[in-house]
């Protein structure tokens, strides 16, 4: 009978883990998200973080391709990254964010090693987005993706090979936006030139 | 007759207790970020009677196990960082920041805001084919925990559009 209360209160009370939550990414994580970022998080009306990375990355990427012909591109390509960060600020009036903000954000992927080759402006909804791409050893090693519009900036930081082409098929997954394949084949060759 | 009165009693009392106690029992995760909250800021999870027996029979499209804890007196001006400190450290090995959500509150007019008006953090632990969530919702007066089993097509529509579904989870 002292058994079964026993083996009663193993099932009830069990033991608990005071270990902390995985953090050997964080370094990664916090190099993949520039620091000025926050200040547009104080003024945001909502803020969304995605993080993807690490052994959860791996994991989708299995469960991707296992479940779903249909995901096998897109989860062959997350096979190889490193990570993924959507940073996404949504505002409740327009211009509550300045747009030297955004341009200050956008400086930090003109630096050496980075390049831009995509930059959208529409003066008609102020709709704005820029695609950088990271190169180490002359190949790809990520893409940041800044979209503005006048009440919401969204920040993509995809660590990891990619190729350009290849974008397109990681739209709408993982809460990347959805890209035009032709768009972003064509500004990657008009910038090649 | 007689007797069978009091053994359909029994088996409906113990079904109702082996339901409460499968909504706890073999988490020790959820317990521990619901005991980590009640001792760090002193607030006892709101009793909600038959609880794990709803749960065990009410869940949500793609949800196979769903364990709940609401804290009604929660009134903590602590912010989200520490409590995402708390909540970390509460998780063992295997559960990974997934998805925050920070809504704010309107301006007060003076350019000054109301600070966090709702935060939910978003841990996800994958196993096999398998993935679990733990969802800290807090609020300025209520917080929420719940931990939730997902389905393959649950875990594929969070893959594909993780924002979304954490919005409507707040």
């Amino acid at each position: 009978m002292k058994k079964m209360l026993l083996l009663l209160l193993v099932l009830i009370f069990p033991v608990m883990r005071a270990q902390g939550a995985q953090n050997q990414d964080a370094p990664t994580r916090d190099a993949a998200i520039p620091p000025d970022i926050e200040k547009l998080s104080a003024r945001a009306k909502e803020t969304v973080e995605v993080t993807m990375d690490g052994p959860m990355l791996r994991w989708a990427s299995k469960f991707l391709s296992a479940k779903d012909p249909d995901e096998q591109k897109a989860a062959a390509l997350v096979a190889n990254l490193k990570g993924i960060y959507v940073r996404s600020f949504e505002f409740d009036k327009d211009g509550a964010y300045s747009p030297t903000e955004v341009e200050t954000l956008r400086s930090q992927f003109r630096s050496p090693g980075w390049s831009r080759v995509v930059g959208v402006r529409s003066q008609q909804d102020g709709d704005n987005v820029d695609i950088f791409f990271k190169l180490e050893n002359d190949k790809m090693a990520g893409i940041v993706i800044i979209a503005a519009e006048p009440r919401e900036i969204t920040f993509v930081n995809i660590v990891g090979p990619l190729e350009v082409d290849q974008l397109a098929d990681l739209g709408g997954e993982f809460g990347i936006p959805k890209l035009d394949q032709k768009s972003l084949s064509k500004a990657h060759r008009g910038e090649q030139k | 007759m007689k007797l069978f009165r009091p053994l359909l009693l029994f088996a409906i009392l113990a079904s109702i207790t082996a339901a409460s106690t499968l909504a706890f029992a073999g988490e020790p995760e959820f317990r521990a970020v619901v005991n980590a909250i009640e001792t760090q800021y002193g607030v006892r999870r709101t009793h909600i009677p038959m609880l794990g027996f709803a749960l065990f029979f009410v869940r949500p499209e793609g949800v196979s196990g769903m364990k709940l804890a609401v804290f009604e007196d929660f009134h903590s001006h602590t912010s989200a960082d520490k409590v995402i400190r708390l909540v970390e450290n509460s998780l063992g090995p295997g559960w990974y920041p997934f998805v925050r959500v920070r809504s704010r509150k309107s301006s007060n007019g003076d350019g000054t805001e109301d600070g966090d008006a709702e935060t939910t953090l978003i841990y996800a632990s994958p196993s096999g084919g398998k993935l679990r969530m733990m969802i800290v919702s807090l609020e300025s007066e209520e917080a929420t925990v719940v931990e939730l089993k997902l389905s393959d097509h649950a875990i594929k529509r969070w893959l594909q559009d993780p924002k979304d579904n954490a919005e409507e989870k707040k």
